[in-house]
């Protein structure tokens, strides 16, 4: 009962969340000194021809009128034009989003195959040289700075010895769009020179995003399984002649999962920032890359309608993962 | 002046952490001893372009860059800048966060609800887009990027000491005070702030290190100081066009932010270690 | 060790063999997609393409779409640009120089099989005006909407409002696109540009098969064109988004790409032209790099201050340590190879003292930073701007850089109060005639363009450059822009530092490469594999 209030009480907070990150973005966007409208109308256009076109994107009406018409597109489910590609800047996010997934999830199997195992072992084997040299790592893993990761990457990897392609998504076009994750794609349709091409460009963008993640989730699965092997380890060892090993890896597993499941939303943050970064070393044409451009070029629309979109999303994870850290957790249901 | 002697000796035990401060410490020196230390100190401003892109070597201990100023040099003045920004900006979030969390997490009305959700408005986008955004929108500048940091950093402080507020006041000695009559000040003054010192000092490291990385990847973009301030994110996206020949141009300046980082990061773990030791778990406002 | 654990460690072993094992197919097969005579084209461009409209883009690098998807009436060719009939046989025009009227080639048709007719080149011509982008703006100085007529099925005729000498010359920008086409799908009175923007109504020699603009777009022969086709040609072409310039010249190096537009900096195309597979072309190109002055905004506004700038810049530094010699020296608003240009004129040198001299000569002294603008993206004019600060400082000027994007720096320079006081970029030929360079420049009817971002205005010039444009006799015009040139570079109204060279990486076993400064070497129907 407690839960669901709780769960109420956040998801009530929800919408005049979304609503002050509108406002504020939407200031923040208005503010720019350098005038969109006038690039949009075209290298040649003159000053009367500049006028007319923003009175038709409507942005020649005062600023708060400018924001409820906003609001009322959003309501509608339009995220207004970009100023630049002139289509809809629903269309242009979710023409972009199934980039970011494929990045975000290969990194995210990365980072978790990887991590876990790791984290785990390096708990077991505490204070042993894998430990202090996973400790390292840890601690590096969140010192780079990730656009350095990439270009160091890239410098070795892709330009000095070529095994790896430098940027891009895949060279060539692209597989028959299903999911639009060029790696499933390809799978499906069974365009194996598509695949081969998709994943080998997956693989250094994937490398630099997972880094920082893999960091944190080796931290915390080290950290959570020392608490469980150091209060219970020799208990379970007394119990009942069971294998041991097979005892303790069940366990510690599960209690590794719990801890690293709840950093979930953490991982999620850093895997959205990482992204924007990453997106733009690589050229990985996701929503990140998109992101900073439409920065760069001084598109409104599309700063908003990216900014309320992760918003949106992080709000809502940031809450899944409040409500399912309760549940998991229920001695941490502080505020 | 006690505890700060126990916090330093204790500190020294911990290796980790004292590798941490000494790399600190090396930062600050590089940067005020820079003018000294530095082979080409002309080369802030000093250009020549037909030395460009030389290998390091034994006047040029990490090469030249495009115009052909002293890489060793212009690093080592970049310091300057780095912590500069560093400084500013996470002491500007903490003059801004700690209060805001601190009034937050005493009272329990609805203008609490409101500070924690405004905050959370500032994280619900990540970080380094807000401050890109506010960056390009203000114009590339020194002042503008610590704004941008500023602006984006505080949350991080306000939900830990809120956090830690609400946690504390069902701490007897909070109980009594007030039970005394202490007003609401003195016992945020007095009695919460000490306590919450720890998690506070604790973030303020690591959230160096954290802003550091960010002004980088700002200076990246092409959104921090223009030339030519040596700042070490700019150096890094200058250097892409000459890769991989001119590899050095990329390898130091990113070397230097990772090693000075690395730094705060382990004085921070370090300074966690010895401070709040019931936080080892990890807090889930890791940043 | 348990049955369980050990099984797993077998399975595990197993499962990574396998594993390994797909890895490996799926690599080589990848690798082997290679064969011997490639049927496809792969051009690997710097600039992304946002719309494929013709009518819609004008730079040069985003020409590609424009000459292999579409035709004009004439079109340049070659190095130096010569104008050969293309969709029209010939033309005649009245003796005021104000009637043009063009005959069409006959049985010439679109890639849906309609025939092109007159109406389509006066469509084409209106859609100019209606849609307000691209070479609107240079039509609109001597044509109206609404003057331009189709006499009969294959005649069609251009009424001027005033003669141009330069008229012919931008003739090549009307891309005819298929009338009947585009009006089917018009939207909101948008002249179709919605959906011309990621379709194909042209006539040219190759027929959109995909586009994606975070990608690229590919393009198949077009076997019907009228222009026929000669036995060695490319099936099918491919022009490829690869901002990144080590990609591009990976790509190169690795077999990936087929060609690559030049915009590289030095130390890449020389690693480009000591490889084996890559032979690297190089030609004498139009495209001059130039700071563009606000001789509306003060201290710019004053001629002492200009001059010190332009005495300020270490040009030989500049081409020879940071371009490596690549380039030319070219200290006129006109490029060096082309007629028109004073060869008296030596215009300016890097000379701190002389640059001094001036500064004290000023009347508005420069007492606040100098806005430098560069473009994102393009290092050299970064490189460029920072060389220029190192001088100003040293003559006690102080000065800031500011990176905008090009479309954004399009947009500051429509105005002289939102323009930075100096601004670097390249011309590039957009048609082969000195009004192309000092003539849109200089011309104060020209403002708000970012060719004459300038902001410049003098009425001697002006009269110049008009005459220059009105007149149909050579000599003329080569006198009043050598004299127009002279007085601008006296008044240092801007900074002109080189000349490009055009470097043209290609594969080995590609020939046919026709260059010319407008079409920048990417066009493809001359082209073939060996």
């Amino acid at each position: 009962m407690k839960l669901l209030v709780l769960t109420l009480k956040r998801a009530l907070w929800f919408l005049p969340t979304v609503v002050g990150l509108i406002i504020i973005t939407f200031i923040i966007s208005r503010i720019i000194p350098a005038d969109p409208v006038a690039l949009v109308a075209g290298d040649t256009a003159t000053p009367a021809q500049v006028a007319a076109l923003r009175a038709k994107l409507g942005l020649d009406q005062p600023l708060p009128m400018q924001l409820l018409n906003y609001f009322e597109g959003l309501l509608r489910g339009d995220f207004g034009r970009s100023l630049f590609t002139t289509r809809p800047i629903a269309d242009d996010l979710m023409h972009r989003l199934p980039a970011t997934i494929e990045l975000t999830l290969a990194a995210m199997l990365f980072t978790m195959v990887v991590g876990i195992p790791l984290g785990v072992i390096s708990a077991m084997r505490r204070n042993s040289l894998l430990d202090h040299a996973l400790r390292v790592v840890t601690v590096s893993g969140l010192a780079i700075a990730s656009f350095w990761l990439g270009i160091m990457l890239q410098l070795w990897l892709a330009m000095q010895w070529d095994w790896l392609p430098l940027a891009g998504r895949i060279e060539g076009f692209k597989p028959t769009d299903i999911t639009g994750m060029y790696t499933v794609d390809s799978l499906l349709t069974g365009n194996w020179s598509a695949f081969a091409s998709a994943a080998a460009h997956l693989i250094l963008p994937a490398l630099t995003l997972a880094f920082p993640a893999l960091a944190t989730v080796v931290r915390f699965t080290r950290a959570g399984v020392l608490d469980v092997v150091q209060s219970n380890f020799v208990l379970y060892e007394r119990a009942m002649g069971f294998p041991p090993v097979l005892i303790t890896w069940k366990y510690i597993l599960r209690n590794a999962l719990i801890s690293t499941v709840t950093q979930i939303g953490l991982l999620f943050g850093i895997l959205l920032a990482g992204t924007v970064v990453i997106e733009t070393v690589f050229n990985w044409p996701g929503i990140g890359y998109y992101a900073v451009s439409s920065i760069l070029l001084s598109d409104y629309n599309a700063i908003m309608g990216f900014t309320i979109w992760s918003g949106v999303i992080f709000i809502i994870v940031n809450l899944l993962v409040d409500i399912g850290h309760t549940f998991i957790d229920p001695r941490e249901s502080g505020a | 002046m006690r505890t700060l002697w126990f916090l330093l000796k204790k500190l020294a035990e911990d290796r980790v952490a004292l590798l941490g401060f000494v790399l600190i410490l090396l930062l600050v020196l590089a940067a005020v001893l820079a003018p000294v230390l530095a082979t080409h100190p002309g080369d802030v401003l000093d250009l020549h372009p037909e030395d460009r892109l030389l290998g390091p070597s034994g006047t040029h201990f990490l090469g030249t860059d495009r115009m052909g100023s002293d890489i060793y040099s212009r690093l080592l003045f970049g310091a300057r800048i780095t912590i500069l920004i560093a400084v500013i900006a996470v002491g500007a979030s903490l003059i801004i966060g700690v209060p805001i969390g601190l009034i937050a997490g005493y009272y329990h009305t609805w203008f609490s609800d409101l500070l924690m959700r405004i905050s959370d408005i500032f994280l619900a986008v990540p970080q380094v887009v807000l401050a890109i955004a506010i960056a390009q929108t203000l114009g590339p500048s020194l002042p503008n990027v610590i704004l941008a940091l500023s602006v984006t950093y505080w949350p991080w402080f306000t939900r830990l000491v809120y956090a830690e507020t609400r946690s504390l006041q069902n701490e007897i000695f909070i109980e009594s005070s007030i039970a005394l009559g202490a007003s609401p000040w003195r016992v945020i003054l007095f009695h919460v702030l000490p306590s919450v010192s720890s998690p506070i000092i604790v973030r303020t490291s690591i959230g160096m290190g954290f802003t550091i990385l960010t002004a980088a990847t700002l200076g990246f973009l092409g959104l921090g100081p223009p030339p030519p301030t040596p700042e070490w994110g700019r150096m890094i996206s200058e250097s892409r066009e000459f890769l991989p020949q001119a590899w050095w141009y990329a390898a130091a300046p990113g070397m230097a932010i990772f090693v000075v980082v690395m730094g705060f990061n382990l004085l921070g773990d370090g300074l966690r270690d010895i401070l709040d030791p019931r936080i080892r778990r990890g807090a889930r406002d890791e940043g | 060790m348990t049955r369980f654990h050990t099984t797993v460690r077998r399975l595990g072993r197993g499962t990574l063999l396998v594993l390994a094992l797909g890895a490996a197919l799926a690599l080589v097969a990848g690798c082997e997609s290679k064969p011997d005579k490639p049927t496809k084209f792969v051009f690997a461009n710097t600039s992304s393409f946002d719309t494929l409209d013709p009518h819609q883009s004008f730079d040069v690098g985003r020409v590609a779409p424009r000459i292999n998807l579409y035709d004009g009436l004439y079109r340049w060719v070659d190095n130096p640009p010569e104008l050969i009939p293309w969709l029209a046989e010939s033309y005649t025009v009245s003796p005021d120089g104000l009637k043009w009227t063009f005959k069409l080639k006959q049985g010439s048709k679109f890639h849906d099989g309609a025939e092109i007719t007159a109406e389509d080149v006066v469509y084409s011509t209106e859609r100019i005006f209606g849609v307000g982008k691209g070479a609107a703006a240079l039509f609109s100085r001597m044509l109206e909407p609404g003057r331009t007529k189709a006499l009969d099925k294959y005649t069609v005729e251009f009424t001027l409002s005033k003669p141009s000498a330069i008229f012919l010359s931008i003739i090549p920008e009307i891309h005819v696109v298929n009338s009947a086409l585009v009006k089917q799908h018009v939207k909101d009175g948008d002249w179709g540009a919605e959906w011309l923007s990621f379709n194909d109504a042209g006539s040219g020699s190759y027929v959109l098969d995909q586009f994606d603009p975070a990608v690229g777009w590919s393009a198949k022969r077009f076997d019907d064109h009228f222009y026929g086709w000669g036995e060695n040609s490319l099936p099918e072409i491919e022009f490829r988004v690869v901002q990144e310039i080590n990609t591009r010249v990976l790509g190169m190096l690795n077999g990936d790409y087929h060609g690559t537009d030049g915009y590289l900096p030095y130390d890449q195309v020389k690693r480009l032209q000591e490889a084996e597979n890559v032979q690297v072309l190089d030609e004498e190109s139009m495209r001059i790099f130039m700071f563009q002055l606000n001789n509306q905004r003060a201290p710019v506004s004053d001629v002492n201050v200009r001059r010190a700038i332009s005495y300020a810049f270490n040009y030989d530094a500049f081409i020879n340590d940071i371009l490596s010699g690549s380039v030319e020296r070219n200290p006129v608003p006109i490029p060096n190879n082309l007629w028109g240009v004073p060869k008296d004129v030596k215009g300016y040198s890097f000379d701190l003292e002389k640059a001094k001299a001036e500064l004290a000569k000023a009347k508005v002294k420069p007492d606040r930073e100098l806005t430098i603008g560069v473009l994102t993206g393009f290092n050299q004019t970064e490189q460029a701007a920072t060389l220029l600060q190192d001088g100003l400082r040293q003559i006690g000027v102080k000065s800031r850089i500011e990176s905008h994007p090009w479309p954004v720096m399009v947009g500051k320079m429509k105005e002289p109060s939102t323009s930075p006081d100096i601004v670097i970029y390249w011309i590039s030929t957009y048609y082969a005639d000195p009004n192309n360079w000092i003539g849109e420049m200089f011309n104060s009817a020209g403002w708000g363009t970012f060719k004459s971002s300038s902001f410049y205005k003098n009425p001697k010039v002006d009269a110049l450059l008009d005459k220059a444009l009105q007149s149909t006799d050579m000599a003329v015009r080569a006198k009043a822009y050598e004299e127009a040139a002279r007085i601008v570079v006296d008044e240092a109204a801007g900074v002109w530092v080189y000349n490009t060279k055009w470097f043209g990486p290609y594969a080995n076993n590609v020939q046919g490469v026709r260059f010319c400064p407008i079409g920048n070497g990417q066009e493809m129907r001359w082209v073939s594999f060996k």
